[in-house]
């Protein structure tokens, strides 16, 4: 065993982060590591190197204990990671940032470098040496992209700089937090011969990602946490076949029968008859929209995080955005509600330009964003963050008895109205999220993840109240992991992958569809 | 004794006046404003010139540079703030942009002279000068040994009613609220519709009518008004207020200024006068160390 | 521009004409270097001047009463200086952007106000007479030490205490990651700052016949803030180009006359905002930043 983790425990005030696991990885192995969000893989991983404090449980490296050990600690017995959000130094050439990760193997060198310069170039450019051939292990060519900033790099290069960086530390154990994220179909392609071909030169790897497919194909063993639980651990067959973790990433509301975890196949992997087929039954797009998006593209730096997407909604419509994550939906629905700007093509709503137009100012003109991750304002009451909401509007009386029927139709708002919003559930906090998001009076509504990290039974209460506002004329964008959810309310749907919109259709086909079940809806 | 406990409750009220512009800076922007202490000296210094200079009535000139203070407050958001946020500068270059502003305010009024750029600015070069005898209302009573002045007295209940406006405002007003939620969570505000620039602007007008208000008072009431009223006696002790009280709260910073005026006057009390200021920058030292986030602050804790 | 035209027509008469200015030049770029170690390491600490004062007071104070010779008193003021760094900085390790920019602020004024202006071995604000001093061959063991100071770190930021600071700078967890013990190389920086500021105090003392008390406090502190940002902290040479930049400024803009003040605070908002990285900028900071400061590169949103 390389690593054993016994009954790891971690909390944050009242959320059981980490809840007991208990774990062991072989030397040698790939071992997975799943879950829906919020499971507390990334926690796991904080604590085992040394970044927050074990709570209870003990954890060792072969023979060396690692609680109570801080972060650098960890890092010199050998423990290298990346960082879901790439941490790189930015500013630090793609080169540097792999010599800073040698730190740990060198030795100090402060006064032979005032003393014989000679000796110190020789050394220096074998650390350059040393640092251009682990890039190459990495997959980047150092002639290309050795000197270039680390910031500047392209982002499928900036993630193998990670690993790159990683592997000078010359672990033992090599964690991978998400590499492959917002990659397109060949570049995770890459990313997982990289992964094979560091495990056979002997490096023990565990990864993290939410890609099914990647973690099925790559991983030797994989553990699922879900709610801070290990509630699987096995071989890939055992696992995404396991009822519990379907459950778990499914969700109430699968009556119908599902026979693997979703996203165990790619969409690419189905036959293109099938897939050719579900695209001509698809449902038309609305001749007159009051959304229309062309051609859009979003950027993050290097990251073409939305390519050329294209989609119309009709006013009273639900329609549904579904795909993996990383694939840019939120990214979309950012830039729809003017908090980033696209790098080219065409947003309007109801003759609003969104492209240009301030954040203030669209929410005036009737669109509202609820945003992923709730974004309440925890430090104000229930009822503040309600009068907030109507912040935009002029119409004083009409917001007031607005937020009296808020709190009507979300009776569990008005119970704890004088409440600090900080102190409510997660779906308590989805409720406010929503219940702000109305206030705003908004002709089109954008939903973003409302099921995240809630339990079942907050999903079932979420989708009837979404159901209940769309059959009050709101027109909804959703955006949902929960695909069989969202396709169940959605009179259609697009499907988005690594930036670009593959299928659309009428909800009812997109459930049908056999491409999309399988991505998304485990069979 | 007594005298010192009024001195106290006095020269706290203008630590908290001062700091409360400091504090609401930072619980919104994040970022130490440097140009406030000059804003401080401004409000003084026009409030003379106003008075001495073109003979106008004390009210008046209370009045206009209160003005000018908040102006100032645009300014500096104009100028030193919001080129560097769209530019997306570092954050560190703020202090160095507030730093340039001040140094011009105080050159301006150093420099201010008749026939000069600077005349209509005109006190008395570095010269510290105090308002003529007679400018405004200065009734003095003697209770119980203690000696009572008007202008000194009138601080006390013009501090409170302000911080309770304040706090008032905050609270229950819908701008008071735009201005907290931009405080918490700018992404939310600008999705509920608030526009996030404005409410900054705002802020900084506010924050410098304060702080220019605390300089009429500090140089009213202890007759001391030059380009270094507020580099020497506020701009330093502003910190160890805001740190005391808790960045980014406001009843912190109104506590933090009366425990600051408590601490310098018991030490002065205990160990005489000459290390009075120093006694206050070991409290403030200590606190950091002890507990950075002050009484009222919130936790720091960067995410990984 | 007369200062300028007699630099490239005379170079020898401008030397001894500007001896005082040129040793203040190099005095200003050891200080500037100072800032530079704690700005590399990601530090904002202001306590420059007052490890200044304590090199400065303990080599004259040694001259005057021990008669050590120069280096001697000078070295004994540097470790000193050093001690002092580590007794500041070890409290301070978690402190991170403005809150340990105060907490040194509190530093300095405490030990200015506490100690300097209060204790009458160091004459109070009187300050203390140095007869050993020589104004005009100090000049050379002056520039000789800024060439050394620079060198040495020059050759510091090549090396791995160089290659960790950086790391810590742009990203303190990050650099836990590679194993880089993040608070022992943050406590170094400081007290290397300490002692290079120390030297630096110890040097200026000996330049001028008086130890001036009212040197060591913030305006100090924020003139040397202003050489290290205002060069550019990115890499060695930058603090030297801004401490030589802003100390002939105003003998450069002589015309300016009064204005000064005015002048170089213009300048120091328009450089700063055109130029937030500095005049030789390059590296960002990785202080606390503000949440809604926008990220200048950002990569792909959180997915977990």
């Amino acid at each position: 065993m390389l690593l054993r983790l016994d009954k790891v425990q971690r909390h944050f005030g009242g959320v059981r982060a980490v809840d007991g696991v208990t774990l062991d990885v072989e030397k040698g192995a790939i071992q997975g590591l799943i879950g829906p969000n919020g499971a507390g893989k990334t926690t796991l991983v904080n604590v085992i190197t040394g970044y927050v404090p074990f709570q209870a449980g003990i954890a060792w490296l072969e023979s060396d204990q690692l609680t109570g050990l801080p972060a650098h600690r960890v890092a010199g017995l050998g423990i290298a990671r990346t960082f879901q959000n790439i941490r790189l130094f930015k500013d630090l050439s793609a080169a540097e940032n792999v010599i800073v990760g040698m730190h740990s193997r060198r030795r100090d060198d402060t006064l032979a470098q005032l003393g014989t310069l000679p000796a110190f170039r020789r050394d220096h450019r074998s650390r350059v040496n040393e640092a251009h051939r682990l890039m190459e292990v990495a997959g980047l060519d150092p002639g290309e992209v050795g000197h270039r900033p680390a910031g500047t790099l392209p982002y499928g290069d900036q993630r193998r700089l990670e690993i790159a960086r990683a592997l000078a530390l010359q672990p033992r154990l090599l964690i991978l937090d998400e590499p492959a994220a917002g990659m397109n179909p060949s570049e995770k392609q890459g990313i997982r011969e990289l992964i094979e071909r560091l495990n056979q030169d002997g490096l023990t790897i565990l990864l993290i990602d939410h890609d099914m497919q990647l973690v099925m194909g790559v991983c030797t063993r994989v553990a699922v946490l879900n709610f801070g639980r290990k509630i699987a651990d096995g071989t890939p067959q055992e696992v995404s076949t396991d009822p519990g973790v379907i459950k778990a990433y499914l969700g109430t509301g699968s009556e119908r029968e599902v026979t693997s975890a979703p996203g165990a196949t790619g969409v690419e992997e189905v036959a293109e008859e099938v897939r050719a087929a579900a695209a001509t039954k698809r449902s038309a797009e609305p001749a007159t929209a009051i959304l229309e998006v062309r051609d859009l593209s979003i950027s993050y730096g290097s990251v073409n995080a939305v390519r050329g997407a294209s989609l119309r909604i009709a006013a009273g419509e639900v329609v549904a955005l579904i795909g993996a994550n990383g694939a840019g939906k939120t990214t979309i629905l950012s830039a729809l509600s003017g908090l980033i700007r696209p790098s080219s093509g065409i947003a309007v709503f109801d003759g609003l330009d969104l492209t240009t137009a301030k954040p203030s100012a669209i929410v005036r003109h009737g669109l509202a964003h609820v945003p992923e991750g709730r974004e309440i304002l925890g430090r104000q009451t229930v009822l503040e963050n309600l009068e907030l909401a109507t912040w935009a509007r002029r119409d004083r009386a009409a917001a007031t008895a607005d937020i009296a029927t808020v709190m009507k139709r979300f009776p569990i708002l008005a119970e704890r109205k004088n409440m600090r919003a900080g102190t409510l559930s997660g779906g308590e906090a989805q409720m406010l999220a929503i219940a702000r998001g109305l206030l705003a009076k908004p002709r089109l509504l954008l939903l973003d993840e409302p099921s995240l990290g809630l339990a079942p039974q907050m999903v079932d209460e979420v989708f009837a109240a979404i159901e209940e506002i769309h059959r009050d004329g709101t027109t909804i964008l959703l955006v949902e992991q929960n695909a069989l959810r969202a396709l169940g309310i959605a009179d259609r749907a697009y499907v988005l992958e690594t930036g670009q919109i593959l299928l659309s259709g009428s909800g009812d086909d997109l459930l049908h569809n056999p491409a999309v079940r399988r991505a998304y809806l485990g069979g | 004794m007594g005298q010192q406990i009024l001195n106290a409750i006095f020269i706290g009220s203008i630590y908290a006046l001062f700091a409360v512009g400091y504090t609401l800076v930072f619980g919104v922007l994040d970022i130490l404003n440097l140009a406030h202490s000059a804003v401080f000296m401004l409000g003084a210094a026009v409030t003379y010139s106003i008075v001495v200079n073109h003979g106008q009535s004390f009210w008046l000139a209370c009045a206009l540079a209160i003005v000018v203070a908040a102006l100032m407050g645009l300014v500096i958001e104009y100028v030193c703030l919001r080129p560097l946020r769209r530019r997306r500068a570092p954050p560190i270059s703020a202090l160095i942009s507030t730093i340039g502003l001040a140094l011009i305010i105080v050159a301006a009024v150093e420099q201010g002279r008749p026939g000069t750029l600077f005349a209509w600015l005109w006190v008395d070069g570095a010269n510290s000068v105090s308002l003529p005898p007679g400018t405004f209302p200065n009734p003095t009573w003697n209770v119980a040994g203690l000696t009572l002045e008007g202008t000194k007295l009138a601080i006390i209940p013009i501090t409170i009613a302000l911080m309770l406006l304040l706090g008032y405002v905050m609270r229950y007003t819908q701008v008071g609220r735009g201005l907290r939620a931009v405080a918490e969570n700018p992404r939310a505000a600008r999705l509920m519709g608030i526009d996030v620039d404005r409410m900054i602007s705002l802020t900084l007008v506010i924050s410098s009518a304060l702080g220019g208000l605390a300089g009429i008072l500090f140089g009213v009431a202890l007759g001391d008004i030059s380009p270094y009223i507020g580099r020497d006696s506020v701009e330093v002790r502003g910190l160890a207020v805001i740190v005391l009280g808790g960045m980014g709260s406001i009843p912190g910073a109104v506590l933090g200024g009366y425990l600051l005026g408590a601490i310098e006057v018991l030490a002065v009390v205990l160990l005489g006068s000459n290390v009075r200021a120093g006694v206050a920058f070991a409290a403030l030292f200590l606190m950091l160390v002890l507990r950075p986030q002050g009484l009222f602050g919130a936790q720091l804790r960067e995410r990984i | 521009m007369d200062f300028l035209i007699q630099l490239f027509t005379d170079p020898v008469g401008f030397w001894s004409s500007h001896t005082l200015l040129i040793s203040q030049i190099a005095i200003n770029s050891i200080l500037a270097s100072s800032m530079f170690v704690v700005l590399y390491s990601g530090q904002l600490s202001l306590a420059a001047p007052g490890f200044m004062a304590v090199g400065a007071y303990t080599a004259v104070l040694m001259s005057l009463y021990l008669h050590t010779p120069l280096a001697v008193n000078i070295a004994a003021g540097t470790a000193l200086a050093g001690a002092a760094g580590v007794v500041v900085g070890l409290p301070v390790l978690r402190l991170r952007g403005v809150f340990l920019a105060i907490a040194t602020i509190g530093f300095i004024e405490a030990l200015s106000l506490g100690v300097i202006l209060n204790l009458p071995i160091t004459g109070e604000g009187l300050g203390l007479k140095n007869p050993d001093a020589d104004p005009v061959g100090g000049i050379y063991p002056v520039l000789i030490s800024m060439a050394v100071v620079v060198f040495f770190l020059w050759r510091l930021t090549k090396g791995r205490l160089g290659y960790a600071w950086t790391a810590i700078r742009q990203d303190e967890l990050a650099a836990l990651s590679q194993g880089i013990d993040v608070p022992r190389y943050k406590l170094i920086a400081f007290v290397l700052s300490a002692v290079l500021a120390g030297y630096a105090g110890g040097l200026e003392s000996h330049l001028n016949f008086f130890v001036d008390p009212n040197e060591y406090g913030v305006p100090r502190t924020v003139q040397v803030l202003t050489f290290a940002v205002l060069g550019g902290s990115g890499n060695v040479i930058g603090p030297v180009v801004g401490a030589l930049f802003l100390t002939t400024l105003p003998f450069v803009f002589q015309q300016a006359g009064d204005y000064i003040g005015v002048v170089s605070g213009v300048i120091l908002i328009l450089v700063i905002i055109f130029r937030p990285q500095g005049i030789i900028g390059r590296g960002g900071f990785a202080f606390v930043r503000p949440r809604w400061w926008p990220r200048p590169q950002v990569s792909a949103p959180s997915t977990g």
